[in-house]
C-alpha cells in the first residue's frame, strides 16, 4: 500500500489549508451535537403533535372520492386536512425545484417555473408512495397512522409506464398533459430547446473526421441516502409561523413558504442547525411536506412534527440518463466533431431534471469543450411513474461523465492513442490553450499514482490471477466544480466579523452546516485574515444555527463553493476590521491611522515597530465598545477558467462469478488553493462511496407489474461500509488558480463525478468487453462475457 | 393500543423494568412509560433523552443506533426496551469527553485518511461500536476494525479516517495483557494504510 503523500501548499499560509481538525470535531464525536429530530422531542415542545401522510399504493392513480369520518372520530386525532379541504386545494401548483440552490428565488421567478407539476397534497398519484389525498395530526405517530388506515379512498387506478423510451412512444399514459402531451418536457426558458447546443456544424465535423465512433452509457437512479431523514416542525401561532428542519437552504424555506402561505416574509421564521448529510437532497426547502404540515399547525394551533421514515426518505434521486454519444477525429487524434444526445428519466416530477440534462452539459460545453469546433447536444427529459429526481451531488455532471469518459476511451483505443495523450491535445477551457495546465497536472499526477504505465495493457490482455482472475486500469476527468465567476448569480454574500473588547471573534458567516467542513474553512479563513490580531482559530466562534429572524442570509451549500466564497469576503471584512482599529488607536497613539500598522496583536507606529499598545488596551482605554464590520460583496466575476478533476481506478474482475472489485482509487483535485487539507481530503475520500456505490451496487429496483418500488430500505439499497471500500489515494494539487484572496474552487461533489466512469473504463482494461449501464453488477459482467 | 395495555398492567400488577442507563436505575411502569412493542433506541430517545444516539433506518441495517448493553455493542432500534431488564445500557453521554475513542474520532486529521467525520449524524453510533469492538479486542489490526464496524453506514464516507481514528484509540487505552505478538502485529499494521 502507498504511504500517505500531503499536499505542498503553493503559498504556505498559517491556518488556510492546514491539516488540522475540524472546528466541530468534539462536539460531534461526543454525541453532543444536535439535529432537527433531536431538537424536536416531545419533551421539548409538550403540545406537539406528528403527522403522517398518505401514500399511493399505485404507480399511477386518481382518487375519486376519499372519506375522512372514521380517521377524524378515533380518539388522539387533532385534525385531518384532505385533498378536497379548500386550505388545500386551493394552494397553487409547484415545483420541488424553485431553485438550484445558487439564489433565492420567488414563486415567478422559479427556475423550472414551465413545469410547476405538483399539487401540495393532490389527488393525482404519480408515482407508488406519492404524497396524496389526506394527511393527519395526532398525539403519536403511530395513532396519525392508525387513522390513516381509517381513511377511505376510492381510487382511479391509471396505466402507468416507467421506462423512458417507452413513455414518449404512441399510445402511452400520458402523466401530466397540461405540461408534457407526449411526457416529453417542452423547451423552457433555462435548459432551451431540444437541441440545446449547436456549435460550429456536426454533421460537417464528422464528414471531415478520418474515424468516428459511437457509444452508449446509461445512469440509473441512485438516491442521495443522507442518514439525517428529511424531518420539520411547525408552530404556526397567531400570525406567525415558526419551522424547525434540516432543510439546508433557511432563506428560501422561507420564501417557499411566505409565497406559497401568503404571508409577509417576516412571519415566517425559518431555523436551521446541523444537517446529518445533505447531498443534494430535495435541495431547496420548496417540498410540500412543509406547508401540510404548516396547516396543521394553523388547524390545530399546536406544534406539529412531521419526519419521513428511512423508507419514506427514498424520495429523491439522480436523474437517470440514457446517453449516446458520437465523437469524430483526425488520425493524430484531433477531434472534429462531438454529438451527445440523452434522454432522461424525470420521474413523476420534472423537479430538475433538465438541470441536469441541459444546464450542467450547457455549461461543460462551454469550458471543457471550448477547443472542439464542432459540438451538437440534444436532450429530452420525459415523465415516466418512477421516483422524480432532484438535486444529488454532481447533478447532471455524473450522468455526462458516464458517456465523456467512455468516448474518450474508445476513440482513444480506435485511433491507438493513449486516452491521456488523447485528452490532453483536446480538452482544455474557452480561455487557456492546449494543452491545459491544470488537467495536465491531474492526469500525470494520475497516472503516476495509479501505476498507469506498468498496469495498463491492451482491453482484455492483461495477466490472469488465480486462473479467473483479471485486472485492470482505467480513468475519467472532467471540469472541477465552480470557480468565483461562476457564482456570480448568488449576489452578495454576506458576513459579520465582531471583535469584541479581549480580540476574541464572533464570524457570523451562515451557511447550514451539512458536515461539509465549510464552517472549518470559513473559522480558518477568519483566523487568517485577522492573523494582526494575534489570535487564531480557536479564539473565533462560528454560530452553527441559521435563523431567518436573526442571521445574515445563509449561503447555501451548493456547487461546493461555500469553502472559499464566505472566506473571500471575510478577507475583505478583516481590512475594514483593521482600519476601525487603527482608528479607535490612533487618539491614544497620538498618531495618524495611516501611520500605524498593526500585527501580533500589537497597534504600533509603523517607524518604531517596538513601540505601541495591545489591541486589547486600545478597546480597554476606549469605548469597550466591540468592533462590528458586516460586508455583502458579490463574487468576482473576472473569467478564471476551471481547473480539472480526475479519478483513476483499479479494478479485479473474478470473471468465474462476474464480480467486480475496486483494488484503489485515485481522486485527483486541482483546487486552486486548499482551504483546509483535512477536509478536502475527507470529501475526496468519503465521495468515493456514493461513486462507488453508483457504480457498483446502488440502485432503485421496480417491481415491473405494479410500478411498485422494492427496495427502498439500506438492506436491499447496498450503500458500501467500511469492509467494502479499496484503498484511496487523495491527491490534493494546486496549479489552476482563481480569482481573490485564494482563488480556490469547489471540490466536494466533483470528487465522485468521474468515479463510475473510472471504473467502467478499468473494467474494460480488465476484461476486454464493454458494460454500458451502473452498476456494472455480476451478472451484468457475466453476460458481457458471454457466460450468462 | 395504549390505554388497553395500561389497563392490562394494573390488573397483572406488572413489575416495573429496571435498567440502568449511564449508571443509573431507572424503573418504568409497564403500560405507563414502557411498551411491550417499545424500542430501546425508542425509550433511550424520547424518554429519557438520551439523543446522542440516532435513529436513521430503524431496522438495523445501519448502525447509527448503537450503545452498549453490558459492555457489547447493540443496535438499540433491534432491540425491546424490555430485552434491557436488569442490564446495564451505556449510550454516548455516558461516556466521558476525554473518552480515548471520542477524542480519536476528534482528533483524526492525519494525512492521507481525511476526517473521522463530517456531518457528524452516524459518529455517536461508530464512537459506541467501536468501543465495544475495543472491549472484545483491545488491539485490532485495520482489518479487525473493518470487519468490526462494518455494520455501519457513514454516507459521508469517512471509512477511512474512522478507521484510522479506532487504531490510534485502541494505542491510546490501557492494555495490560497485551502480548508480544499483538504488538509486532500492531506495529506491523501501523505503516499500512487503512
Amino acid at each position: 500500500m502507498t504511504p500517505p503523500r500531503p499536499y505542498t501548499p503553493r503559498v504556505a499560509r498559517k491556518f488556510i489549508g492546514t491539516y488540522r481538525p475540524r472546528i466541530d470535531a468534539l462536539e460531534k464525536a461526543a454525541g453532543k451535537v444536535q439535529f432537527v429530530d433531536d431538537i424536536t422531542l416531545k419533551s421539548r415542545f409538550p403540545g406537539m403533535l406528528y403527522a403522517r401522510v398518505m401514500r399511493s399504493p399505485y404507480a399511477h392513480a386518481r382518487i375519486k372520492s376519499i372519506d375522512a369520518s372514521l380517521a377524524e372520530r378515533l380518539p388522539g386525532v387533532k385534525a385531518v386536512l384532505t385533498c378536497k379541504d379548500p386550505e388545500v386545494s386551493s394552494l397553487k401548483p409547484t415545483s420541488a425545484g424553485w431553485t438550484d440552490g445558487v439564489d433565492t428565488v420567488s414563486y415567478e421567478r422559479m427556475m423550472w417555473r414551465h413545469y410547476r407539476d405538483r399539487r401540495v397534497l393532490g389527488d393525482h398519484a404519480c408515482w407508488a408512495t406519492d404524497e396524496v389525498g389526506a394527511v393527519v395530526a395526532a398525539e403519536s405517530e403511530q395513532l396519525a397512522e392508525d387513522a390513516l388506515s381509517l381513511i377511505k379512498v376510492e381510487w382511479e387506478v391509471l396505466p402507468f409506464v416507467l421506462d423512458p423510451i417507452a413513455a414518449m412512444g404512441p399510445g402511452a399514459p400520458v402523466i401530466h398533459p397540461g405540461i408534457a402531451p407526449r411526457n416529453i418536457l417542452p423547451k423552457d426558458t433555462v435548459g432551451g430547446k431540444d437541441v440545446f447546443v449547436d456549435k460550429g456544424d456536426a454533421d460537417k465535423g464528422f464528414a471531415e473526421a478520418e474515424v468516428v465512433i459511437e457509444a452508449t452509457s446509461v445512469h440509473h437512479n441512485a438516491t442521495q441516502a443522507s442518514l439525517d431523514n428529511w424531518c420539520c416542525l411547525v408552530d404556526w401561532k397567531r400570525d406567525k409561523l415558526t419551522v424547525l428542519s434540516n432543510s439546508y437552504e433557511a432563506d428560501q424555506t422561507r420564501m417557499h413558504i411566505s409565497q406559497m402561505l401568503n404571508l409577509p416574509i417576516n412571519k415566517v421564521r425559518v431555523i436551521s442547525s446541523y444537517v446529518g448529510g445533505q447531498f443534494g437532497r430535495g435541495d431547496t426547502g420548496d417540498q410540500p411536506f412543509f406547508l401540510f404540515t404548516a396547516l396543521l399547525s394553523k388547524k390545530t394551533g399546536r406544534p406539529v412534527k412531521f419526519r419521513h421514515s428511512r423508507r419514506e426518505s427514498f424520495h429523491d434521486s439522480r436523474q437517470p440518463a440514457i446517453y449516446t454519444g458520437k465523437v469524430g477525429a483526425k488520425k493524430d487524434g484531433t477531434i472534429t466533431s462531438m454529438y451527445f444526445k440523452s434522454i432522461g428519466n424525470s420521474g413523476a416530477y420534472a423537479d430538475h431534471t433538465m438541470f441536469a440534462l441541459k444546464f450542467a452539459p450547457t455549461e461543460i460545453t462551454e469550458v471543457a469543450l471550448a477547443h472542439i469546433p464542432n459540438v451538437r447536444m440534444e436532450s429530452y427529459g420525459v415523465y415516466t411513474n418512477k421516483l422524480p429526481a432532484c438535486m444529488m451531488r454532481g447533478v447532471g455532471n455524473s450522468q455526462f461523465n458516464l458517456i465523456f469518459g467512455h468516448v474518450v476511451d474508445m476513440l482513444a483505443e480506435k485511433l491507438g492513442l493513449d486516452p491521456i495523450d488523447l485528452a490532453l491535445k483536446n480538452f482544455g477551457h474557452e480561455w487557456g490553450g492546449l494543452p491545459d495546465r491544470s488537467l495536465t497536472a491531474v492526469l500525470r499526477e494520475g497516472e503516476k499514482r495509479i501505476g498507469w504505465r506498468a498496469k495498463r495493457h491492451k482491453p482484455g490482455a492483461g495477466p490472469v490471477f488465480d486462473r479467473v482472475m483479471k485486472r485492470g486500469v482505467g480513468f475519467s476527468f472532467h471540469p472541477a466544480w465552480h470557480a468565483e465567476w461562476q457564482e456570480a448569480r448568488r449576489g452578495e454574500i454576506r458576513v459579520r466579523i465582531t471583535v469584541n473588547p479581549d480580540c476574541s471573534v464572533v464570524l457570523d458567516a451562515p451557511t447550514v452546516e451539512t458536515g461539509t467542513g465549510s464552517n472549518t474553512c470559513n473559522v480558518l479563513g477568519c483566523a487568517e485574515a485577522l492573523g494582526f490580531l494575534g489570535i487564531g482559530p480557536g479564539d473565533i466562534v462560528w454560530p452553527h444555527t441559521v435563523d431567518t429572524e436573526t442571521s445574515l442570509k445563509d449561503c447555501v451549500q451548493t456547487d461546493s463553493a461555500v469553502s472559499y466564497l464566505q472566506s473571500e469576503v471575510v478577507a475583505r471584512a478583516a481590512l475594514v476590521v483593521k482600519q476601525r482599529l487603527l482608528e479607535k488607536a490612533a487618539g491614544f497613539l497620538k498618531a495618524r491611522p495611516e501611520d500605524l500598522d498593526i500585527a501580533d496583536g500589537r497597534v504600533y507606529r509603523k517607524a518604531a515597530r517596538a513601540k505601541g499598545i495591545t489591541v486589547r488596551d486600545v478597546f480597554r482605554l476606549g469605548d469597550m465598545l466591540p468592533v462590528v464590520v458586516e460586508m455583502g460583496r458579490p463574487p468576482n466575476a473576472e473569467k478564471t477558467g476551471v481547473p480539472y478533476i480526475a479519478n483513476f481506478a483499479e479494478v479485479e474482475v473474478d470473471t468465474s462469478t462476474g464480480r467486480v472489485q475496486v483494488l484503489k482509487l485515485v481522486v485527483l483535485n486541482d483546487c486552486g488553493t486548499v482551504m483546509y487539507a483535512s477536509g478536502a481530503e475527507a470529501q475526496q475520500i468519503g465521495g468515493q462511496v456514493m461513486g462507488l456505490g453508483e457504480a457498483l451496487t446502488e440502485e432503485i429496483i421496480y417491481d415491473e407489474a405494479t410500478g411498485v418500488p422494492l427496495n427502498f430500505n439500506w438492506i436491499d439499497y447496498k450503500i458500501a461500509t467500511m469492509a467494502d471500500m479499496p484503498e484511496i489515494d487523495p491527491a490534493l494539487l494546486e496549479v489552476w488558480r482563481g480569482a481573490g484572496e485564494y482563488g480556490a474552487c469547489g471540490i466536494g461533489e466533483g470528487t465522485l463525478t468521474c468515479t463510475p466512469r473510472a471504473v467502467l473504463n478499468a473494467v474494460y482494461n480488465a476484461i476486454g468487453v464493454r458494460i454500458d449501464d451502473i452498476p456494472v453488477k455480476p451478472e451484468k459482467v457475466l453476460k458481457a462475457l458471454g457466460k450468462a | 393500543m395504549a390505554i388497553k395495555s395500561e389497563k392490562q398492567a394494573r390488573a397483572e400488577k406488572k413489575p416495573p423494568v429496571k435498567i440502568k442507563v449511564n449508571g443509573r436505575w431507572h424503573e418504568f411502569e409497564p403500560g405507563r412509560d414502557i411498551e411491550p412493542e417499545m424500542t430501546l433506541s425508542y425509550l433511550l430517545r424520547e424518554k429519557l433523552g438520551y439523543t446522542g444516539l440516532k435513529v436513521a433506518c430503524d431496522e438495523g441495517a445501519c448502525g447509527a443506533c448503537t450503545v452498549l448493553m453490558d459492555g457489547k455493542a447493540v443496535l438499540s432500534c433491534m432491540k425491546l426496551a424490555v430485552e434491557a431488564h436488569g442490564h446495564e445500557v451505556l449510550t454516548i453521554e455516558g461516556l466521558p469527553e476525554d473518552d480515548p475513542v471520542i477524542q480519536a474520532f476528534a482528533k483524526q486529521c492525519e494525512p492521507g485518511y481525511g476526517t473521522a467525520l463530517q456531518c457528524g449524524f452516524c459518529t455517536p453510533g461508530f464512537v459506541m461500536a467501536a468501543k465495544g469492538l475495543l472491549n472484545e479486542n483491545p488491539r485490532p489490526t485495520t482489518g479487525e476494525i473493518k470487519e468490526g464496524l462494518s455494520g455501519n453506514i457513514c454516507r459521508c464516507g469517512c471509512y477511512s479516517g474512522i478507521a484510522r481514528a479506532v487504531l490510534h484509540a485502541s494505542h491510546f487505552s490501557p492494555c495490560p495483557g497485551q502480548s508480544a505478538r499483538q504488538a509486532s502485529r500492531e506495529s506491523a499494521q501501523k505503516g499500512g494504510k487503512q
